[in-house]
């Protein structure tokens, strides 16, 4: 048959002159379409019988079959399709390994680049920086800075955080290999906008403990709750959750120590228990402040570590294939917390002013509203007169102790069969609960060292994305500061949260980029009395390189 | 009731004090149904566990805490390889905290990495989609190498369990002869298969097994779907010719529906993969399906 059509295809070719006086312009263009297609299909037919040949040549040739891992090691550069049917000789032992083009790079690279264009209708455009810094008990810092506020600040560096116009978060460059049969090691160095290079992880994990344990050592984001464990460009957000960033800082706990996890056999359902010892260099939970600031304020000098601990507990029951549902339950504990609270006090020259002290003062506690001869003699040093006769006295109590943090999360997740992600939806939210428990070891007031300050903050988050078309994908995320503001046993404070929503939508041009575009409706309690409601834009996309990123639940 | 007859089984061999027929029953995952058919056919009472579904994209699956609690108590862990499943079954495997079931073990067992590969090397440039130069994963969809795959699982289930080794190897045969069987109707009926345009070079095995030519493929390169432009290129290389559209059932119909009406050439919608519960008869008629697909488009 095959040699029927071949020449039939000659006797085409040759018509086509003869046709071209006869026919218009239509046929002939008709005629050679035919023409070309059948071309095709003959130069694919002869394409596949020469290969075929050859390939059993080959076959012929070659008695004994050329080992495995000639086979795998070709260089980039072999043509494609050598299609060598060998029958597999291979004994008993066969390939152990798994194909992997990493496995001419050792380690895995890949680099992450994330930037974003972003605007808000703030007066001062730092919309992005405030969401950072929600007013609750014990942050002392609102929206005006002063030079002592600094002393609580975090860790002294910034964190690329946005301003209006194009902004470079970072590009995130990840090393990752099995070291040996012992263990696996990964390092993730972020470089920001500005060229400060940060080391967000580098830790090594144990591969071959029995028993279903695991141990992590050296820097790394701990797995307490479900988000933490997150870099920047695994979020379905631009930006970070309210209570993360305001619990627990733009990194979330990062710290340096060990984990040690444990994954139980035969149980109906999945578990995973584990618990870390850390250093507890930490920018929010778990701070100290700096030497100086903790000579003048008598905190005395920061514990040697490890200062933090975790606990965690994940459990999924089994939903199937294409659903799952995991719920955690997170505890961390710093045995060492340091702040230093700064307020101001108004004070009228008429000695009248009790009232406005309540309204002033950010940590109002009853034996603070007293003794204004004593706060006079600060007015040289604190104090700046009003020209309307009141005096504000700017006051900071050092206060040191210890702190818990509760989480817990809920994750639930639908793997739809539509195309690149289309159907599918997550639903995630989590709630943190923070308790500080210090005791004042200086003041203005000398009477209140050695009293105890309680402060209970806690936040909530919950978003759900959905993918609404193949690629594409929405998503929206509710978030708030503030639920409960305590201080010292059951005192409530009334000035209420911080919350934002926020939408989003994401597209995924493919595996490797992505592009988002996000508004968010900010309302963000900048000191006890004073709110910012804003509107905040981003756009960002993310670039990724190298290795095949992990699909991580 | 066939679980009691095994156990009677059991009983009179330990009772009889010969040592026992039965092979061990290894806990086994599989990461797709195709895998899993072969287990089912290599070790019939192995306990199978199959991480995906056929209407998924093995490439595209996320890891979850019901995969990772599988992981943990396995025996050992069938992929298909070749970086198929690189997205989620090392970080999974990594979760499960199961030494035994890593790569470079005896618990891990790699179908593309017992036979030769196709698409191997070539550029790495992703500029040509998510190219993956180790070669193409999609092995599955041949039969002669599912069988040799099969004859290597058989082996390396001997290893993990000595007893058994001798049953595993004769059930490899038998479904090794099996497909041997179907082979000249398979190529009978493919041997005027005017040709196939896939979606994602996914049944490349399938048609260089039996010289069905691919005509083209829909996603202009690997994981990035055609543009308007794409397709009416492709729509002008295709015309005049006969041929039949394939794409699975997670891919998106769209652009192949409107291929098919632009050519006025027939879609078929069909997994990757058998059914779920498929046993060695079942990938069979897995790959029968595909062969009724493609040569009906005569």
């Amino acid at each position: 048959m095959q040699h029927s059509l071949l020449p039939g295809a000659l006797c085409a070719a040759l018509l086509v002159p003869a046709a071209t006086a006869l026919a218009d312009d239509g046929d002939i263009a008709e005629l050679r379409a035919e023409l070309e297609a059948m071309r095709k299909q003959y130069e694919t037919r002869i394409r596949q019988l020469e290969r075929r040949l050859s390939d059993a040549e080959r076959a012929a040739r070659t008695a004994q079959p050329p080992a495995r891992a000639e086979a795998l090691s070709q260089p980039m550069s072999a043509p494609l399709a050598p299609s060598v049917e060998q029958p597999t000789t291979k004994g008993a032992s066969g390939a152990f390994g798994a194909v992997t083009a990493g496995s001419a790079f050792n380690p895995q690279i890949s680099v992450i680049l994330d930037g974003n264009y972003y605007q808000d209708d703030t007066d001062n455009g730092d919309g992005a920086a405030l969401v950072g810094e929600a007013f609750m008990p014990g942050r002392g810092h609102g929206h005006s800075h002063d030079a002592e506020g600094d002393v609580h600040d975090h860790g002294g560096h910034s964190h690329a955080v946005a301003e209006n116009g194009f902004n470079f978060r970072e590009a995130e460059l990840s090393f990752s290999a099995t070291v040996d049969p012992y263990f696996d090691a990964a390092a993730y160095i972020a470089i920001d906008g500005d060229g400060n290079v940060e080391l967000e992880e580098a830790y090594f994990d144990t591969r071959s403990l029995p028993y279903g344990l695991k141990i992590k050592g050296g820097k790394f984001l701990s797995d307490f709750g479900y988000a933490n464990n997150q870099h920047p460009h695994q979020w379905d957000f631009v930006d970070q959750n309210l209570p993360y960033l305001n619990l627990l800082g733009f990194h979330g706990l990062q710290d340096t120590g060990l984990q040690l996890s444990w994954v139980p056999a035969d149980l109906p359902f999945y578990a995973r228990i584990g618990g870390e010892a850390l250093q507890g260099n930490q920018e929010i939970f778990g701070a100290t402040v700096s030497d100086e600031a903790q000579e003048e304020f008598n905190l005395g000098s920061t514990n040697t570590g490890p200062r933090l601990y975790t606990a965690f507990a994940k459990v999924a029951p089994e939903l199937g294939r294409n659903h799952a549902l995991q719920i955690g339950l997170s505890y961390a504990h710093a045995e060492q917390h340091q702040e230093v609270h700064s307020h101001t006090h108004a004070v009228h020259d008429e000695h009248d002013e009790h009232d406005e002290h309540d309204e002033h003062d950010e940590h109002a506690h009853e034996e603070e509203a007293h003794e204004h001869e004593d706060e006079h003699e600060h007015e040289d040093d604190h104090g700046h007169a009003h020209g309307d006769g009141v005096t504000e006295e700017l006051h900071q109590t050092g206060l040191g102790g210890n702190a818990d943090l509760w989480g817990i999360d809920l994750v639930y997740k639908y793997d739809a069969p539509g195309a690149y992600g289309q159907g599918d939806f997550t639903f995630q939210t989590e709630y943190l609960r923070s308790t500080k428990d210090l005791t004042v070891r200086s003041s203005a007031h000398p009477e209140q060292i050695g009293s105890s300050r309680k402060l209970t903050t806690d936040g909530l988050y919950a978003q759900a994305t959905y993918g609404f078309l193949p690629r594409w994908k929405a998503g929206l995320r509710y978030d708030i500061l503030g639920l409960t503001n305590k201080v010292s046993g059951g005192r409530s404070e009334s000035f209420g949260s911080s919350d934002r929503w926020t939408l989003d939508v994401t597209w995924n041009l493919s595996e490797f980029s992505r592009l988002r575009a996000q508004y968010a409706y900010n309302d963000i309690l900048v000191a006890e009395n004073e709110r910012e409601r804003f509107n905040a834009f981003y756009v960002q996309f993310l670039m990724s390189l190298g290795t095949h990123g992990a699909h991580k639940f | 009731m066939k679980r009691r007859s095994i156990l009677l089984a059991a009983l009179l061999a330990t009772t009889l004090g010969v040592a026992p027929a039965l092979a061990l029953a290894l806990d086994v995952v599989a990461t797709c149904p195709s895998m899993g058919a072969l287990v089912r056919t290599v070790a019939p009472n192995a306990n199978l566990t199959v991480l995906a579904g056929p209407d998924r994209d093995l490439h595209s699956l996320q890891a979850k805490p019901s995969m990772i609690r599988a992981l943990r108590g396995a025996d050992l862990v069938v992929a298909v390889g070749a970086e198929l499943e690189v997205g989620w079954l090392p970080a999974a495997s990594t979760s499960a905290a199961n030494p035994a079931i890593l790569p470079g073990r005896v618990g891990y067992f790699e179908a593309a990495a017992q036979v030769p590969l196709l698409d191997v090397g070539g550029s790495a440039s992703r500029a040509l989609g998510d190219v993956h130069p180790a070669g193409n994963p999609h092995v599955d969809l041949d039969p002669v190498r599912m069988a040799q795959v099969a004859e290597a699982l058989a082996a390396r289930l001997g290893q993990l369990d000595a007893a058994g080794a001798s049953r595993y190897r004769a059930n490899a045969r038998r479904f090794a002869k099996a497909v041997d069987r179907r082979l000249p109707d398979w190529q009978a009926r493919l041997a005027s298969a005017p040709g196939v345009v896939l979606y994602h070079r996914d049944a490349v095995y399938l048609l260089d097994r039996f010289g069905v030519p691919l005509l083209g493929t829909i996603e202009p390169v690997p994981g990035v779907p055609p543009s308007g432009r794409d397709l009416r290129k492709l729509t002008g290389e295709l015309r005049g010719l006969q041929g039949v559209i394939v794409h699975a059932p997670y891919q998106s119909p769209k652009a192949p529906r409107k291929l098919a009406r632009d050519l006025g050439w027939p879609v078929r919608v069909l997994p990757m993969s058998p059914p779920l519960g498929a046993d060695g008869n079942g990938y069979l008629s897995h790959i029968d399906a595909w062969v009724d697909a493609i040569a009906v488009a005569n």
